[in-house]
Order: structure tokens, then sequence, then C-alpha cells
């Protein structure tokens, strides 16, 4: 391959990169915007929106919802998911992989439909929609990657240690908190938090089943519908900030896998 | 080297009681049979090797002697307690896994001090307990370090402390020098004697490597295909084999095929002699070295004619392959110094005592 042909692949991937990261880019800058209009040019900088942001009615009970929906989500989908994941490894290869294809089937449908079943399905129960609707609903879809990844791990655990614990006098319970969750600890932390980055992530699904409450996505869903200003942006780069965040500690803990 | 059957070391009416009972054990795994109904006593004091290749049931044996692994039928005894329905953690016993089974997130001095600490036994306690231990495992120097950062020796060493600081009734062992080179396992093989000496416990292991057995059992157990097929002392189980597994498993052999008829031997490749017991196909075991080259005139209980195809010196000894009818080749180990040495293609005449064969069925 010649020189120019090299540098013209360099300036095709540039420019992809570019365009994939802008919108991301775009929405930091323009929460920190003088003007009233999320457009170029910026003319200043101002923490301004951020500050109207904490003062929106309605901002705070959402980043609350957001964060009581986030972390419940992570620490009964870490208990859960590292229970089914653990009886997953025990089993034959193909009955796991079976039952791991049921369990994640929720991923692979269209969230439109998830959320429209389970509305209807919520209504006919005659629940009150709110966060104890919202909460099952999350672990619906974030579940099944708590399950896949420490299921990874699981796979590969070296069952000898457990039997070596046995052995040496541990109960079979004191044998999973003293030997196997150190062990696997750090890859289910990383699985709680990458099912709390979904969740505070999810719009559509919470959207069918919070009725009349607002998480962060929802808010700047109802903030959109009535002008697109800064602090929308403002709550974009805070959401962000919190899926990337989590995702990035999920991913240092979770690397050392294997 | 005699290959009369030496007395067994213990019988019936001197032996202190059995401290491990195994009573019509067996293992199935749906349609196979792991491990077949059988009895094992194993005594107080006894470095017992349970010996076979891969696949003999002899890992599953030692599993359900843990309670890693329920047996099919049959009854666990230890100590005159009945713990086939125990779990592992209230055995007296405790084991070396193969592999070790470590616990990568401790430090050797956690690792050493993880049965203790189950036992609730006072700080001060364990810290003593664990530090002896160290110092007499010779891991005091690492004991702050991680298991993943040490030799396969020392995490053999660890693996060891860890259980034998427990003091169990029957210390199980499976296949512990697999893992190593082979320099290692002749320091390990010394460091298990005198562990075995020193802690005046029962040690069980298994193993595939009949040298290993050898030099560290006193007793064998030798398995084939889910059964024991012999159990007595290292010498009893070389001289006197009891199947023609064991004779060719323990040792080199050689083994002629013949027919007894009414007490008498008739091998097929020609030697007849009498021999008591049942009629029907027999086996006639014979060692390399009890095999002599019979000078002309000399006789011998049994003697075979046969054409020297091969002479190989060995260092401490020569060995010499004798084609005889039918194909078959008896194997002779010769003293290095034989003068004159046998040369390939001269017509040789075998012979061995009956004393020194050992006659199985089939």
């Amino acid at each position: 391959m010649s020189a120019r042909t090299n540098i013209l692949w360099a300036v095709v991937a540039v420019a992809f990169i570019v365009f994939l990261l802008s919108p991301i880019v775009l929405l930091v800058v323009f929460s920190f915007t003088s003007r009233t209009l999320t457009n170029f040019p910026i003319e200043g900088l101002t923490f301004r929106w951020w500050q109207e942001m904490v003062v929106t009615r309605q901002f705070w009970p959402s980043f609350a919802n957001s964060l009581i929906i986030g972390s419940c989500v992570a620490v009964v989908s870490a208990a859960v998911g590292t229970l089914a994941a653990m009886g997953l490894a025990g089993m034959p290869k193909r009955r796991a992989s079976i039952i791991m294809g049921a369990l994640t089937l929720p991923v692979m449908l269209p969230p439109l439909v998830l959320g429209v079943s389970l509305l209807s399905f919520y209504v006919s129960l005659g629940l009150k929609l709110g966060l104890a609707t919202v909460i099952p609903s999350h672990l619906l879809f974030a579940q099944p990657f708590v399950i896949l990844i420490v299921h990874a791990r699981m796979i590969n655990f070296d069952h000898r240690v457990v039997e070596s614990a046995r052995d040496l006098g541990a109960t079979p319970l004191q044998a999973f908190l003293t030997v196997t969750l150190p062990i696997i600890r750090p890859v289910v932390i990383g699985a709680a938090l990458i099912a709390a980055a979904l969740s505070i992530d999810d719009f559509i699904i919470t959207f069918f089943t919070i009725g009349t409450g607002n998480t962060l996505p929802t808010l700047v869903w109802g903030m959109i519908r009535t002008g697109l200003t800064p602090s929308v942006n403002a709550i974009g780069t805070l959401i962000l900030l919190l899926t990337i965040g989590s995702t990035v500690i999920a991913l240092k803990l979770t690397r050392y896998r294997g | 080297m005699t290959l009369q059957t030496p007395p067994e070391t213990r019988s019936k009416q001197d032996s202190p009681a059995a401290l491990l009972k195994l009573r019509g054990i067996s293992k199935r795994y749906g349609d196979f049979a792991a491990v077949e109904p059988l009895d094992l006593d194993i005594f107080p004091r006894d470095f017992v090797a349970v010996l076979g290749p891969s696949g003999c049931g002899k890992t599953t044996l030692l599993r359900i002697i843990g309670g890693f692994v329920s047996p099919t039928t049959g009854t666990v005894e230890i100590d005159g307690r009945d713990v086939t329905k125990i779990g592992p953690e209230k055995r007296p016993t405790n084991t070396v896994f193969q592999g070790y089974g470590l616990f990568p997130h401790m430090t050797v001095r956690q690792n050493v001090g993880y049965g203790l600490r189950l036992q609730k036994k006072t700080r001060a306690e364990i810290d003593d307990r664990v530090a002896e231990a160290l110092r007499q495992s010779r891991l005091t120097e690492f004991a702050d370090r991680s298991v993943a950062a040490l030799s396969g020796g020392q995490q053999q060493r660890v693996a060891l402390a860890r259980a034998l600081i427990l003091r169990p009734k029957v210390l199980l062992l499976d296949e512990p020098l697999a893992a190593l080179d082979l320099k290692l396992r002749h320091t390990m093989q010394d460091e298990l004697r005198r562990l075995h000496q020193e802690f005046g416990g029962t040690f069980v292991f298994v193993t595939h490597d009949q040298g290993e057995a050898l030099s560290l059992a006193n007793r064998i157990a030798v398995m084939n295909a889910g059964r024991i097929e012999q159990e007595g002392n290292a010498e009893s189980i070389y001289a006197a084999p009891a199947t023609r597994f064991v004779a060719t498993f323990i040792g080199d052999a050689n083994l002629l095929q013949g027919e007894r008829h009414g007490g008498q031997v008739k091998l097929e490749a020609g030697p007849a002699f009498a021999d008591a017991g049942p009629d029907g196909a027999i086996t006639a075991v014979v060692r390399p070295k009890a095999v002599k080259l019979l000078a002309a005139g000399e006789g011998a209980d049994v003697q075979i004619a046969g054409m020297v195809e091969d002479v190989v010196y060995l260092g401490d000894h020569i060995k010499c392959s004798v084609k005889i009818m039918g194909e078959q080749q008896i194997i002779v180990h010769l003293d290095a110094a034989i003068a004159p040495r046998p040369v390939v293609g001269e017509q040789v005449n075998l012979g061995w005592p009956l004393l020194q064969q050992r006659v199985v069925v089939a």
C-alpha cells in the first residue's frame, strides 16, 4: 500500500471518529455556552445553565429517582445474577446455554415492545406505576448482563479452591463468603456498575413504567418538548458522567477476569 | 532378589484396629462404574499409595474418602466413626489437591491459617501454630507473599502445611508430585517422607507412577478399571503380583501364556512344570533380572531356547532381548560385567528357577 493511500485511510478514519464523538463533545460544550441557544458561535463560557439545572423544578426528585433505581438495580442484579451465574456454571454446557438464551431474551427484544408489554402487564395486575414497577422492569434487561459477565468468570473459576475450603472446615456458605466471593468480587462489582449504567441511561422502558414520576432521561425528554435550552445539555452531561463513570470503573474491575 | 512371597508385614491378630475402613464402596456415574464395590483397610501411621493408570478410579476413591464424592454403595469409617454421610468439613481428613487449590487472594500465612481461623481459635494460638507450620515447611521467608508468586514446589509445601496444620487423622494427597519437574519431584519425595515421619500421621496418596509408589509408600493398593487388584507392601506386590495387570504395571515383566491342567502347566513357548491351581489359561510372570543365560550343560527349572535379537548396555546392567518360539520376546537383564557378552544372532538357552516365577490366572 502506497504512502498516499495510507494517508487517505488515516483521514477517513479520523473523520469517522470525529463524526462519532462530536455529538457527545458538543453536548458537553454547549452546556457551558453563554448564549441561550445550543448552536454556534459560542461567545463565552458560563456555569449559568448548570445553576439553572439544579433549580429546575423536578430536577432533584428526578436525580434522586435515577440514583435510587440505579442502585437498586445494581444491588439486586448483582446478588441474583451472581447466584444465577454460579448455578449455570455448574450445569452441563448445553443446558446452561439454553437457559442463558432464555434469560437474555429481554435484551434482544426491542425496548419499545418490552415497554408496552410491561405497561399492559402492570396495568392488568392492577399495580400502581412508580419506582416499584420501574425497578423490576430495569432488572429485566440489566440482569442478563450481570449473569453473562459473572458467568464468564465462573466458567474459568478454579473450583478446587472451594473444595480446599470445604476440606479445611468451611461450610458451603463459609466457603462462598471467604473464598468464592472475595475472588470474584471485582467482577461482581463491575457487573453491578454496568447494570447501574444501563438503568440510569434508560429512557424507553422507564417512560412506559414510571407513571407520573421522572428520572433524568424522562426529565430531559419533558424539557425538550418545551424548548432546547443549554440546561438540557447540562443534564445530558450529568447522565453521561454517571454512566461513563460507572462503566469505566466497571471495565477496570472486570478486566482481570480469567 | 527373592521372588518368594515375602511374609506380609501384618497379620490379622497383631494388627492394630484399622484407622480407615472402606466397606463395599462403589461409585457409578450412570452406566459407568468408576469404582467397583471394594473393601480397603488403612492402619494408623500407614503411608498408602493407591496406584493405577489414569481413569482407573483412584482419584474418585480418594474423593470418596475426603467426602467430595458420595459413594453409590458402601460405608467409609474413620477411627470407628461412620462418616459416609458427613461433608468434607466435618471429616478428620485433609486433602492436598492436584494443582493444590491454594487461595489466590490470600498470602501464604493466611492460606496456612485458614483452617484454624474457621475453628475460631484465638489469635495467639493461630499465630503460633502458623509460625511453627511455616518453619517446619521452610516457608517462613515467604510468609507474607501472595501464593501466586511462589514456585510449584513452594506452592506444594503451602498446600501441605495448610492441610497438616489441622492435624488430620488421614492426609489425602491427589497426585502430589505430578505437576513438578523431575528434580523437584525427588526433593519433594524426601520431604513427604520426612513429613510423614515427623508428623506421625496416616497418609494416603494416589499416583500413576509406580516408582513414586514404591519409594514413598509402605502399603500399595494397585487399582485397575475400578477394582483394587492387589493390596500389600511394596515387596509382596513386586515379587508376587496377584494378577497379570499388577505384574505389568509394577516393574518390567516377561509374560508367558500357558494352560494349566491337573496341576501341570504347559507354556505355549514349550516348557512345562508342576503348579497347583485351577485348570485353565494362565500367565507365567518372570522378572527380567531372574532370567539367566544358561551355560552349556547347565540346567534350570524352566528352560527356553531362543536367539539373541538385541543387546543394549545400560550402565548398571545389560538388557538383552531374546526371541523365542512364536515371535515372542523375553527380556533378560544381565550383569554389566558379564563376559563374554551375548552377541546378536547367537543361539542361547534361557532358564529360571520356579521360585522366581509367578503363575497368575489368565
